[in-house]
């Protein structure tokens, strides 16, 4: 075993390969700087009118209030493209992805030290504490800490192995939100157990719904409630302004105020709204905890090389959806009925006797892998498609303006961002031609987040965009991706002849030339520099026989094959000898003999 | 063997001191910044006016130590010395790389004892575990991110010009180190590390192997 090791060690193919990683490392990281300074600037460059998009009006209002005579501008959803883009670094991502509502962490909601809800892996329970407002026989209020234990059998203040056992469990992210919290009221999906469940904390209850059948257009749901990514990166990027009537308060100086109240808590009324693997957006009926039909589905935003009809959430770097809900309190007065975009309840101090809540549709957006794009997309309460609306750059020719997709306009439009884009183009083409290749055709395979910091396969290449282009001729988009890697396979060319010519020169076997010239035209300048780490560092001597420089430590000449020119070796004729020793006559040869003569 | 690591430590008992009075530094820090520990304050600005650079000038230590470890064997011919005694070279670099990991230690292990009774009292704070396998996550990468650095330094010490090991290790370094910053402290990153580790000293074996001495 040790001679193996040693064997092992010592072996040349083994010492290229550990210096080959040894230098693709150390490589990979000034390029992966240079590709996120670029790709930073050219992000930050990009003109504030790409970056937005809005509807206006929304479509989603009933026409009674959009079109009120009173109304001064109509409603309007927007979206905005504000990314930060060093927090999608590993080392924020690490700590992000583990802060309460994160990926990998089990604590929902932290609030304070007596509000929180966390997944006991242990008991596959969740342990929810919040304080409860009650009032002492003499009407004094205070907060009781109240501790239950979930499960999918029941809620109670112990643990209790009859409470069941929650497996891989997804809950309604929009509950953290305190307002709606206040409905003491929580939706979960368990990934395992495929069945959606209602909490009712004030009851004490569990309701389990159905499993999920094989005709529900959602099977796989991953987030379900307030559908959002990375909020960290994207903060509130989609919005809605209901319709705006003047103000009649002369304190306000006619300033323009909302119709009707507003309040959008991502609550989508009599729904839940549910986000499946494929991008789908189910409506879950919250009563019968069954898939009462499609609200929609992420859109996808136009890149560099056009869009694609379908994405998942794990394609987009941030997405939003905000469910449009028109919602109607009665009160005890039969006269008195306030209507309101949204949940307002929270806000009213007396209760309403019946609230009856309409869903209106939603307002969609997802942003590109790169972040350079953003689609705004509006489906009504059938999950209809009414509008769409892609980020854009208005581009002026004179008196003449042309709209450029936002994808496409931040490479070249802002200032600066042509030198950028060679910048990010070359730093690109320094990486190992295979590895490009392989980001081709890995493109969708990598989370979008991830792609940011990606330092072999890189997701956000040009050659990768490529990749992911709509479906058309395989062979078509796969030379046309070659031909946006011609400076990596150019200089991977030049770099295997430069090395060929080397390997000749000192002698290399041609077996080994070949495998040389192979991995330098996979792995271009990372297989160059590991050539000239690891080439032998012999001082060659001139061949007598064809005059070129040739290898000491081998018998024949690798240029020309004539061996070492060695002339005989003969003893000579003296001998020194001490006073008693006398010369044997038969031990000289003739020659030497004649020789002394 | 351990006379030879006793010989490494004696060479080079400077780092083993610096690695135990930055230790002792960081937890004093660590101690501090609990100790005045507030939710709602941002951590106090010294742990970061202080902390940045101490981080980097032990990185550039570890780094110097392995860089000094080859380029004094190279310059003074301590293998040289060594083979001719019953010691095979392989001993004298596996006692060298051992040397390196211990100075690592003497640096790394007070912190991390200290991080996980901080911890600890922290969790107290909290029903339930709030950051569980952060210190292990971070202590590993921590650990694979010096020795790689170290590696570094063996590579780059293997040199009789002055220059070359010193500025070239200064260099590998500094770009391998924001390596943490891209990757944070996931799996991904100790993947990378331990790749890059074995491929570095199989490099410095060969190297230290087939050189004529």
């Amino acid at each position: 075993m040790k001679t193996l090791i040693k064997g092992l060690a010592l072996n040349y193919p083994v010492k290229v390969f550990a210096t080959g990683l040894v230098v693709l490392v150390l490589l990979s990281l000034p390029l992966f700087w240079m590709r996120f300074t670029c790709e930073t600037s050219l992000f930050f460059r990009m003109s504030n009118e790409a970056k937005g998009v809005s509807i206006a009006p929304s479509l989603l209002v009933p026409d009674e209030l959009e079109k009120d005579p009173n109304v001064v501008s109509p409603s309007r959803a927007s979206a905005n493209i504000r990314y930060q883009r060093p927090m999608s670094l590993g080392i924020f991502d690490y700590f992000i992805a583990r802060l309460p509502g994160g990926r990998f962490t089990n604590v929902y909601l932290f609030k304070s030290y007596g509000e929180w809800m966390y997944f006991d892996i242990k008991t596959g329970q969740l342990v929810h504490s919040y304080l409860e407002e009650q009032v002492m026989p003499d009407k004094t209020p205070f907060r009781k800490k109240v501790q239950l234990y979930i499960g999918p059998e029941g809620v109670s203040e112990t643990a209790d192995k009859a409470l069941g056992r929650f497996i891989n469990p997804i809950i309604d992210h929009g509950w953290t939100d305190v307002m709606q919290r206040q409905s003491r009221e929580l939706m979960i999906f368990d990934k395992k157990l495929r069945c959606f469940f209602k909490i009712d904390f004030n009851q004490r209850t569990t309701t389990k719904g159905p499993k999920i059948g094989k005709e529900s257009p959602v099977q796989k749901p991953i987030k379900i409630g307030r559908l959002s990514k990375n909020l960290w990166l994207f903060e509130d990027h989609l919005s809605w302004i209901p319709p705006q009537i003047k103000s009649s308060d002369k304190n306000q100086s006619n300033k323009p105020i909302p119709i009707i109240q507003t309040y959008l808590n991502h609550d989508a009324g009599p729904y839940l709204l549910v986000l499946d693997e494929s991008g789908e957006i189910g409506l879950l009926d919250k009563e019968s905890l069954t898939i009462a039909g499609v609200s929609g589905r992420l859109p996808a935003p136009e890149t560099y090389f056009g869009s694609k009809s379908t994405v998942r959430p794990r394609d987009l770097l941030d997405y939003e959806v905000l469910p449009l809900i028109l919602t109607t309190y009665f009160f005890e007065d039969p006269e008195e009925v306030r209507m309101a975009f949204g949940d307002m309840s929270y806000f009213f101090k007396r209760k309403p006797s019946r609230v009856e809540k309409n869903y209106l549709g939603i307002f969609a957006t997802g942003v590109s892998r790169d972040g350079s794009a953003l689609a705004l997309t509006v489906f009504d309460e059938k999950g209809k498609e009414i509008e769409s609306e892609y980020t854009k750059f208005n581009k002026q020719e004179g008196l003449r303006t042309t709209p450029v997709n936002s994808g496409k306009a931040v490479f070249f439009e802002a200032p600066w961002a042509s030198t950028l884009t060679i910048g990010k183009y070359l730093a690109e083409n320094l990486h190992p031609p295979i590895l490009s290749i392989a980001s081709y055709f890995t493109a969708s395979a990598f989370e979008a987040d991830a792609g940011h910091r990606a330092l072999f396969f890189l997701p956000n290449s040009f050659i990768a965009m490529k990749g992911r282009e709509r479906p058309v001729n395989f062979a078509e988009r796969f030379f046309s991706a070659l031909w946006l890697i011609l400076p990596s396979i150019i200089l991977a060319i030049l770099l295997s002849i430069r090395v060929s010519k080397d390997a000749v020169v000192v002698g290399l076997s041609e077996n080994t030339r070949l495998y040389w010239i192979i991995g330098t035209l996979a792995f271009g300048l990372t297989a160059y520099i590991t050539y000239r780490l690891t080439r032998p560092k012999i001082t060659l001597l001139t061949c007598q026989n064809c005059g070129r420089p040739r290898r000491p430590d081998m018998a024949k000449c690798h240029r020309c094959g004539s061996k070492w020119n060695v002339p005989e070796l003969i003893p000579p004729a003296w001998r020194v000898l001490n006073g008693t020793e006398q010369i044997d006559d038969s031990s000289t040869t003739d020659e030497e003999k004649t020789g002394v003569e | 063997m351990f006379a030879l690591i006793k010989r490494e430590v004696r060479d080079h008992i400077v780092y083993f001191i610096g690695a135990a009075a930055f230790s002792a530094v960081f937890i004093i820090m660590a101690i501090s910044i609990l100790h005045n520990y507030d939710l709602r304050r941002q951590p106090p600005a010294f742990s970061i006016v202080l902390g940045i650079p101490a981080i980097t000038i032990v990185i550039f230590g570890i780094c110097a130590m392995g860089s000094t470890q080859m380029y004094l064997d190279r310059t003074r011919k301590i293998s040289a010395l060594l083979s001719t005694l019953a010691i095979s070279r392989n001993r004298i670099l596996l006692a060298r790389i051992i040397t390196g990991i211990l100075a690592i230690l003497t640096l790394l292990v007070p912190l991390i004892i200290t991080a996980v009774i901080l911890m600890r009292f922290v969790s107290f704070l909290f029903p339930f575990p709030m950051f569980p396998g952060i210190v292990f996550n971070i202590s590993v990468t921590v650990f694979l991110m010096a020795f790689a650095c170290y590696c570094i330094g063996l590579q780059a010490g293997w040199n009789s010009n002055p220059l070359t090991p010193s500025l070239g290790a200064l260099c590998l370094t500094c770009i391998l180190l924001p390596l943490i910053i891209v990757k944070g402290f996931g799996l991904h990153i100790l993947v990378i590390l331990v790749l890059f580790i074995v491929a570095s000293l199989l490099r410095t074996w060969h190297t230290f192997m087939t050189t004529s001495l």
